[in-house]
């Protein structure tokens, strides 16, 4: 944790590379991650996109040891994670928002930022990255006593975010932020996330929805059946006609 | 008017006793989603844990009270840990095995203090108090009063602490609560033990009551399960209506029907969870993965 004066930037540690290779993820006889290697540089949004069922998913939990996997390297920085177990990620600094957002339904929108903090202890510095997350979305500042279940699905989505960020992750892994939003919301989310890369946040972006990625990445990954069938920059593969089809529907 | 008062606080005194059995269902239900069928068994124990620190060792009554909280407390864990490696595996497995652990703890239960069982005398004087005109056994009073501080303190320790809301939080979202770097089987270890010193508790304050016996497990098991149903399984205030309820039930059909009194006791608790099949606070309904 920084000591530096309350600025948002505070959020956003200085990043580190995130390396992975050989990732593999078995469900039965079914390869849903089929060895694949990536490398997200520190500072750099890295998006991976796919149709559903492509991998993208188990990807990240795998990456986070939630589910059974097999790799041959896993490195934040020069720091080996591959024999770090799930509940102790957070501590080695990555941050995990997860598919569906599971935000804590039954506790107040302010112990779930909180808790968002358990690896650290409990300080002023907790209170300071609270009120950098309601700065960041203020709607959330509004409804800070609120029930987590009682919000709508776009501010769970923001408490999620919210959540991991108060760990401040070297890295942030994102599954599908956009999911079941309205393309308001999912704009709101795209400015947010833009915004954080901006001040300098490593992060890993996994989504189906492939024009929010392209927004807030540089560099994408291209997921089919549990390969990386292409990669580029985020540019290069907007304007890849196959990819615009496929996954822009243009 | 005398009669229903000293019914509905002897009713009340002992849905305290209840509600403490109900909330240790209900702490490691949240926590885990299991139903841990051994916890009647594990009130039997504390029950014997503080009789014979109280009549053996002769030690005061509180004194005996939060030793046998203690030794009960560490039961919980070991129970926890040989579970644990089912959790993710076979959860039915785990069920049974909660239920056979309660035969263990029955069967040892009688090999230690004999299968007669022993009658515990009240550590307040027996003589009623006078509370505006009504009699009021003291020992009623000393229950309630125990039960409500223990409340006030898991309530408390949930609430306010990085611990309790860290419990909260696995019982809600075991995914997330671990992508936060929450250990869930540590967290699903406090709440073992937690629920077997308030089960301790419960045996210990309930020894003066009724009589202690290896069986007794049953009895009062079934009494906190069905009171944690009828406040809404798994919900810490539901526990503490339900238990209450369940003991009041218990007392006026008692007074009432003497003999068939258990069977109107679980008849009304029936009907009414018919009427309301998710229990009183029971809206929220927990998830499962």
């Amino acid at each position: 944790m920084t000591t530096t004066a309350a600025t948002t930037a505070d959020l956003t540690t200085q990043g580190q590379a995130l390396t992975v290779t050989g990732l593999t993820v078995q469900y039965g006889g079914v390869r849903a991650v089929d060895g694949i290697d990536f490398t997200v540089e520190a500072g750099q949004a890295v998006g991976v996109i796919g149709s559903n069922g492509a991998g993208k998913t188990s990807t990240l939990k795998a990456l986070m040891g939630l589910i059974p996997r097999k790799l041959t390297s896993l490195q934040l920085g020069d720091k080996d994670l591959s024999r770090v177990k799930a509940r102790d990620m957070v501590r080695h600094g990555i941050g995990y928002v997860p598919e569906g957002r599971h935000v804590f339904a039954g506790l107040p929108v302010e112990k779930n930022l909180l808790l968002g903090a358990y690896a650290k202890p409990w300080n002023a510095h907790t209170r300071t990255a609270v009120d950098e997350v309601y700065e960041l979305f203020p709607v959330l500042g509004e409804m800070r006593h609120r029930l987590a279940g009682a919000l709508s699905g776009g501010q769970q989505q923001m408490l999620a975010i919210g959540r991991a960020l108060m760990a401040q992750p070297s890295v942030l892994l994102l599954d599908e932020p956009s999911m079941g939003l309205s393309p308001k919301l999912v704009g709101e989310i795209a400015r947010v996330l833009q915004r954080l890369s901006a001040q300098g946040l490593t992060m890993l972006l996994v989504e189906q929805n492939a024009k929010l990625t392209f927004d807030v990445t540089s560099t994408c990954l291209v997921m089919e059946n549990g390969k990386v069938a292409m990669t580029g920059t985020s540019t290069e593969l907007s304007h890849d006609s196959r990819v615009r089809q496929i996954y822009l529907g243009l | 008017m005398q009669i229903f008062f000293q019914t509905l606080i002897g009713g009340v005194s002992l849905g305290a006793v209840y509600a403490l059995v109900a909330l240790g269902f209900s702490l490691v239900y949240r926590t885990m989603g299991l139903v841990n069928f051994s916890h009647g068994n594990v009130v039997m124990i504390g029950a014997y844990m503080a009789s014979t620190f109280y009549l053996t060792a002769k030690l005061p009554f509180a004194l005996a009270t939060v030793i046998a909280m203690a030794v009960t407390g560490l039961i919980g864990v070991i129970i926890e840990r040989v579970l644990r490696p089912l959790e993710n595996k076979d959860f039915d497995l785990m069920l049974i095995g909660t239920i056979g652990f309660g035969i263990v703890l029955e069967a040892l239960a009688t090999l230690v203090w004999g299968a007669t069982g022993r009658a515990v005398p009240s550590p307040v004087p027996a003589a009623p108090l006078d509370l505006f005109g009504i009699k009021v056994r003291t020992y009623d009073l000393v229950v309630l009063a125990i039960a409500a501080a223990a409340t006030a303190l898991l309530m408390l320790f949930l609430q306010r602490t990085k611990r309790g809301a860290a419990m909260q939080a696995v019982a809600m979202d075991h995914e997330a609560a671990t992508a936060v770097g929450i250990h869930v089987g540590r967290s699903n270890a406090i709440a073992f033990v937690l629920g077997a010193a308030l089960a301790a508790l419960a045996g210990s304050l309930v020894g003066p009551l009724l009589y202690v016996s290896p069986t007794m497990g049953g009895t009062l098991g079934i009494k906190g399960f069905a009171g944690a149903i009828l406040g809404g399984f798994g919900s810490i205030p539901g526990a503490i209506a339900g238990g209450i309820a369940i003991g009041v039930l218990d007392s006026f059909a008692a007074g009432h029907f003497q003999g068939y009194s258990e069977l109107v006791t679980f008849l009304v608790f029936t009907i009414l969870i018919v009427i309301r099949p998710t229990g009183i606070f029971g809206e929220r309904t927990v998830n499962r993965a």
